[in-house]
Formats: C-alpha cells, structure tokens, sequence
C-alpha cells in the first residue's frame, strides 16, 4: 500500500463547501417549496438563505472552474469520446456495483494520479459539473431576481418554465447528494474517501501505485 | 376659451353673494319656471317612456348654473313657440346623450377627459347604463364641491356597495374624519377620466400617486418587492379579510397590451362569468390548446397569459385597511392549498379596458400543462407542479432507498465475498 496525493487543497475546500452549500440549498429549497409541509425556518428566511448560499455556490463554482482550467489537473475532466469504450467503462463498473462487490471481485477501476474518477464518476461528474450546476446557477439568478432579469425569463418561456427547470435539477440533485455520499463508503474501509476528502491523500495497492506514477 | 369664461361668470356671481332663492332669479328664467316648478310634470317620449320636466327653483338658483339661466343650455327652445314647439324625443337615454354634447359646449376639458375614459367606452360599447353627465351631475343641481363630498359623491349612486366598503376603509375613514388628503373615488379613479386601475399595471401606479415611497418601505423587509408589486394587487395584502384569486390576463406580446377576447373561441364567446371557477371552468388542456390556437403558425400576434393575484370583488378592493393589519405572513400565498389559489379566472380587455373575466378551473396552477401555457405566472410553494412532486418523492425514495438496498445487499453477501478475497490470498 502507498498513499498518493489526489486531492489538493483548492479542490478539497471547494469540494466541502460545495457539499454544505448543496445541502442547505436542498433543506432551504424543500423549505421554500413546501412551507407549511415542513417548517425548519420562517418562509422569508429559507428565500433569503437560499439566495445567499446561492451566490456562494455560484463564486465556488468559478474556484472550481479556474483551478481546473489552469492545471493539469482539467484531464480529470476529460470526456471519454469513444462511445463504445465509455459504454463499455460503465458497464464494468456497473456490474461491479450490482455483482462484483457482493462476491468480492476486485473493483476494475484503480486510482492514479490522472484517474480519480471511474467511468461512472467520470461520466456523472461532467454531467453535474458541466451542465447541471451550471444551469441550476443561471435559473437561480433568474429567478432571484425576476424583474431585472424579465427579459431573459420571458424569452425563455416564463417563469414557471425558469422555475421548472430549476426544480427539475434540484429534483437531480436531491437524487445525487445521498448516492454520492453512499458511494463514497464503499472504498477499502466506509471512511476511506471521506478521510481523503480532508487530507488530500488516497491509499492505492503498490501495483496501483506504479501506475500513479 | 369657455373655461375662462366660465370661470369669470362663477367668480362674479360669487362676489355678487349669488341669490339663492327662486324668487331672486331673473325675470326670463322665473318665466321658464312658472311651468317647470310644478309637481310632477313631465312628457311622454317617443319609446314610452317619461321624462320629468320639474325643477326646483330654489335649488337651481343655488347652483352654479343659474348665472348662465335656463337658456344657457337650452338655447334651442324658443319661448314664443314653447311648449307648443317641442320636437319629439325618442328616450331618455337618447336624450342624455344629446344634452351630453350641451355640456361638452362649456365644460370642453372635462368632455375631453370623458371621452378617454371608461364610462364613454362603455356608452360607444351601447352599454344602456354607463354614466354620461346627467348621470353624475343633475344639471339644475350642481353644487360647488359636491362632487367632492363623502356625502354627496355622485359615484355611489351606481357603486353603492364599492362606496359602502370603501366608506368603512382606512380611506374612508380618514376622509370623514376630514384628512382632504385621504382619497375620495376620484383620487384614484380619476374624476372624468375614469380608469379601470384594476387592468395592468394600473392599481399599483394609482397607489403610489400617493404613497411614493411604498416600494423602498416594501424592499426592507420584502424579498423580490419589485416582482411582489407586479404579481400582486395592493388590496391582495391590504385588504386583509378580502378572498383572493388568480388573475390570469391574456397578453399579447406584439402590442404588449392585454388582449382582446379572442374572436372564433367558443370559451369566450359567452359573457364574462359565463364558464365557472373553482374546479369547473377552462381545464388545463383546454387552456393550453387555446394557447396553441391563438399562437398557431402565421397568427399576426403572440399571445401569452400572465398571472395576477387579486382580490375576487370589486368591494373587496376597496376594504383597505391600516398598514399595520397588512397581511405581511409570506405563508398566506405561499402555502399549498392557500385560500388565494382556490379561485382562478382568466380575463380579456373589455370595452375601455374593463376586464372581462371567465372562470378557470383551479388545476391549471398545478397542472404540468401550465409550464407552456401560464408560463408567465408562478407562485412559490403556492402554484406548484404536482408531477415534479410525485418525480421529488422517485428521488427521495430512490437517493436513500437505492443505497439502503444495496447496503443491504451488501451485508447480506458479506461471507460470500469474504470467502472470494480468502480464495484470492490463498491463490
């Protein structure tokens, strides 16, 4: 066993903030939804909270995009391009999931240095990363402020079609914060990744390790 | 020309210490009156109907017309062939109509100001009823001021229950009590230029005439304040014990006016209030097919439907209340099932801009054809989308339930992948 470092500082407090901001964007979201079916806090302060962490997620966001696109660190990113082989990388990565791990065959997937994320991460994360929060950000600005931004709205269809799509993703989202935080238990020990996700160091099997480097 | 005129009569005659007796009034307008004061006179006209020819000479020398006499508006009558000479009138409503044009002789701003108004929409409407001068000004009546006297405001002769509510206002309230500066009915609706303030934007601007500074007073403490005053009839808050509903307005984005009762609807070809509210009424499809019509390919306008919260009568409008009994609890419209989303209508710009509504059925604001169709109407909380409820309740059950299950799945094959990674080492 070796320890690499994955997880640099900039990703680590973007990722952390990003997972509280979500959350709470999730709990003042249900909390401005269904006021009256849940009541944490008063209605204009779930709005007012929801804003603000909003605006936070959205600079987070331009943290994440920045420090990706000024290191070597983007080919995490990269999409697989070749559809037969990303088809074929989800797949064994599913089977896994759904078979493997319950019979104890090894995961197919092994961690290096330029290969955080297994075909379905890798796959989910440009989804999310790329398309979802991006348009949950500019549905959130809209309709955080609709008369500044009429124009826009009404060319797009309205506000209830602004708003759908924004309840659509986070319909997406609430699917997404559990699973990831259920799929990050399932490395070596339940705590693995999440102790990583504060260190920044992964542990790899030495043969692993001789592809990290 | 005439205003001045007027004026210089009126101010004369006020300097004079004006009589205010028949008696005093001069010798050709006693002469008028000799005949005119008698009880009960009157004259058959043309469709059967009576006009009454008696007028009361005390009060006519106490009004201000009596400077310019009878035959100040009645220069078509010659005496010497009166009453043999009368020419026929066909009805009194026609008659108003002429003696309309009387007025507008002297009083031209004001005319000028009628004719831009909604009660003249509604008489070129041939509406039997609205108001022409007569209506509001008894012509051998008209006294300095009373036009502008909670007692004597002509309005509530037709609006009596609009009055009633509006008399019991803080408006109201304060007018009696002699604040001048509390609106009677012509501070907002205007005196001879009626508007309908409840058609657009209208409402909102008529109350900031008076309370300027109502929006940065709103933005302190109301989020999206700007939207709230756009969405959001004054008397929807202000109003407190009023009912609410939605206001849907079909707007045509060409012009961007509201829009006139489409022509080749069945939906609207009955009158307003001819298709129920509540759960009868336009059905989301039906409202989102019309959308479809109206927009279909070629079509000279685009039509959309915008959305309004507003109070469900005319009387409720008017029920005004003290700032500090305001509805200020964001829950009231933003709750499910709050008591504003129950009553929908949708309406069309009627004769002047009077909007006429037709009843909507309620499901249309949680209909998932609503995302097309009343785009440009959302509530949060209050108007939601049942379908993305029942895809949140998928994803909560299926973030949590998936991983439960497999967590499960997972226990229950722990020997089983145990045994294979022993096999592993040993291999």
């Amino acid at each position: 066993m070796r320890r690499i470092y994955l997880h640099p500082l900039p990703v680590r407090i973007w990722h952390w903030i990003n997972a509280t901001g979500f959350v709470l964007l999730v709990l003042t979201g249900i909390q401005i939804r269904y006021v009256g079916l849940v009541d944490f806090v008063p209605f204009r302060t779930a709005v007012v909270l929801h804003a603000w962490v909003g605006f936070v997620i959205i600079a987070n966001f331009f943290i994440w995009l920045v420090f990706y696109m000024f290191t070597d660190k983007a080919r995490l990113y990269h999409p697989e391009l070749n559809p037969v082989e990303l088809f074929r990388g989800c797949l064994r990565q599913t089977v896994y999931y759904a078979y493997g791990m319950f019979k104890g065959l090894p995961n197919p997937f092994h961690l290096s240095r330029f290969r955080k994320f297994n075909p379905l991460q890798s796959l989910t994360y440009q989804i999310v990363m790329l398309f979802l929060v991006p348009l949950q950000c500019v549905t959130g600005i809209l309709l955080w402020d609709i008369t500044r931004f009429s124009k826009v709205v009404d060319f797009l269809g309205g506000v209830r079609v602004v708003d759908t799509v924004h309840v659509l993703i986070f319909i997406i989202i609430v699917f997404y914060i559990p699973f990831h935080a259920y799929l990050a238990t399932l490395g070596r020990t339940p705590l693995e990744h999440y102790k990583a996700m504060f260190t920044g160091y992964e542990e790899v099997d030495d043969e692993e390790g001789e592809e990290a480097g | 020309m005439a205003g001045i005129f007027l004026a210089a009569v009126l101010l004369i005659a006020a300097a004079a210490g004006w009589s205010a007796r028949a008696d005093a009034l001069p010798e050709g307008d006693a002469h008028c009156l000799s005949c005119h004061q008698m009880a009960g006179l009157q004259m058959g006209l043309a469709n059967g109907e009576t006009l009454s020819l008696h007028i009361s000479g005390d009060t006519f020398a106490k009004s201000v017309h009596s400077p310019f006499g009878c035959t100040g508006c009645h220069s078509d009558i010659e005496p010497d062939k009166h009453p043999g000479d009368v020419s026929v009138i066909a009805g009194r409503r026609t008659f108003s109509i002429e003696r309309a044009k009387v007025c507008a002789g002297c009083h031209t701003d004001q005319a000028a100001q009628w004719n831009h108004g909604v009660h003249a929409a509604l008489v070129r409407a041939g509406n039997p009823v609205a108001p022409l001068c007569t209506s509001c000004h008894s012509p051998h009546a008209v006294m300095k001021g009373a036009a502008e006297a909670m007692d004597t405001v002509p309005c509530k002769a037709c609006h009596g229950a609009i009055f009633t509510a509006y008399a019991a206002s803080v408006h109201g309230v304060l007018r009696s009590s002699g604040v001048a500066q509390a609106p009677l009915c012509f501070g907002c609706h205007g005196a001879h230029d009626v508007k309908v303030p409840t058609a657009g934007a209208g409402m909102k601007d008529v109350c900031f005439g008076c309370h300027v500074d109502a929006l940065a007073k709103h933005q302190q403490w109301l989020p999206n304040a700007q939207l709230h005053f756009t969405v959001v009839s004054c008397p929807a808050c202000h109003a407190p014990k009023a009912h609410r509903k939605v206001d849907l307005v079909l707007f045509n984005s060409t012009t961007r006016q509201n829009a006139a009762r489409p022509v080749g609807v069945p939906e609207f070809q009955g009158p307003p209030g001819s298709t129920g509210a509540g759960q009868t009424g336009l059905d989301p499809a039906t409202l989102f097919n019309l959308l479809r019509t109206l927009n279909r390919p070629g079509a000279a306008n685009k039509t959309s439907i915008k959305g309004r919260l507003d109070v469900r009568t005319g009387e409720e409008a008017h029920e005004l209340t003290p700032a500090s009994e305001a509805i200020s609890d964001c829950n009231t419209c933003h709750k499910a099932g709050a008591d504003a989303f129950q009553s929908v209508t949708i309406s069309v710009a009627g004769p002047g801009g009077i909007p006429l509504h037709y009843g909507v059925s309620k499901e249309v604001l949680n209909s998932a054809f609503s995302i097309n169709s009343i785009g440009g109407f959302y509530a949060i909380g209050g108007t939601r989308i049942t379908f993305l409820d029942v895809l949140l309740i998928l994803a909560l059950l299926g973030g949590f339930g998936l991983p439960a299950l497999h967590l499960t799945a997972k226990w229950l094959s722990r020997r089983s992948a145990s045994h294979t990674h022993r096999n592993e080492r040993k291999g």
